[in-house]
């Protein structure tokens, strides 16, 4: 925390160091590039264009971790965790249900999704209990959609299930 | 594999909803009731014939009859 304190002051102080000669190059100055992110809901826009030092997310083709300066690339995202470190190395974690996930080429990343919520909003034992329902469902004889729906929550279901423990 | 739902004739969006769907339910029973709100859909059409109204359908159950016929097809 601490940390971060310098590092704001260190920011503030730059307009002035313009006026003085600079003395000399504070590690701040050094690492000042930063991804900014966009995480939207339908409904609500988790993070808007905020600067942050790393995104990892969990795209179709394997977990992925985004710097600033990626190569511009469009992702499909699996229902898993994304987690968003922040300056000063404090981490953000939220599950998402699927979506996309768009680096543009001036170090901007959005993340679109249907739903996402904080870790701390789940309830393990809802999960466990629709597992077990969809499980039944999933090995029952209903038809092939009600399978290959009860198959979908299933993933979301088990993948929610091993970042809860 | 991994599109496996592809194969029994569900679209994506179809898959968003249930993936979607899935997340809400997992939530803790406060945030849940507010989230599960957003989840439903009431839209309901009907078909114009010869300035006639046809019979009033409810679009959601009209998907899925689609889908069903659709899969039966293949």
């Amino acid at each position: 925390m601490s940390s971060l304190r310098f590092a704001r002051s260190a920011f503030r102080a730059r307009p002035s160091a313009f006026r003085v000669p600079l003395q000399r190059r504070g590690y701040a100055e050094a690492v000042s590039d930063k991804i900014k992110l966009s995480l939207t809901l339908p409904h609500q826009s988790i993070f808007k264009s905020t600067g942050v030092v790393q995104v990892n997310i969990p795209a179709e083709s394997g977990e992925m971790g985004v710097l600033a300066n990626h190569v511009p690339s469009i992702e499909q995202l699996k229902p898993g965790l994304v987690e968003i470190v922040e300056e000063g190395g404090a981490s953000k974690k939220f599950f998402l249900s699927g979506g996309f996930a768009v680096v543009q080429p001036d170090s901007q990343l959005s993340i679109n999704a249907v739903e996402g919520f904080p870790l701390e909003e789940f309830s393990i034992d809802n999960v466990r209990s629709q597992i077990a329902e969809a499980q039944k469902i999933a090995n029952g004889s209903g038809s092939e959609q009600d399978i290959a729906e009860a198959k979908i929550e299933l993933e979301v279901l088990e993948s929610l299930q091993a970042v809860l423990k | 594999m991994a599109f496996a739902w592809k194969a029994a004739g569900l679209t994506y969006n179809r898959y968003l909803t249930v993936a979607a769907r899935a997340v809400r339910r997992s939530l803790k029973d406060g945030p849940r009731a507010a989230a599960e709100r957003r989840g439903n859909m009431d839209l309901r059409f009907a078909k114009w014939e010869n300035g006639k109204q046809g019979e009033v359908k409810s679009l959601a159950k009209a998907n899925d009859e689609a889908l069903a016929a659709q899969a039966e097809s293949k």
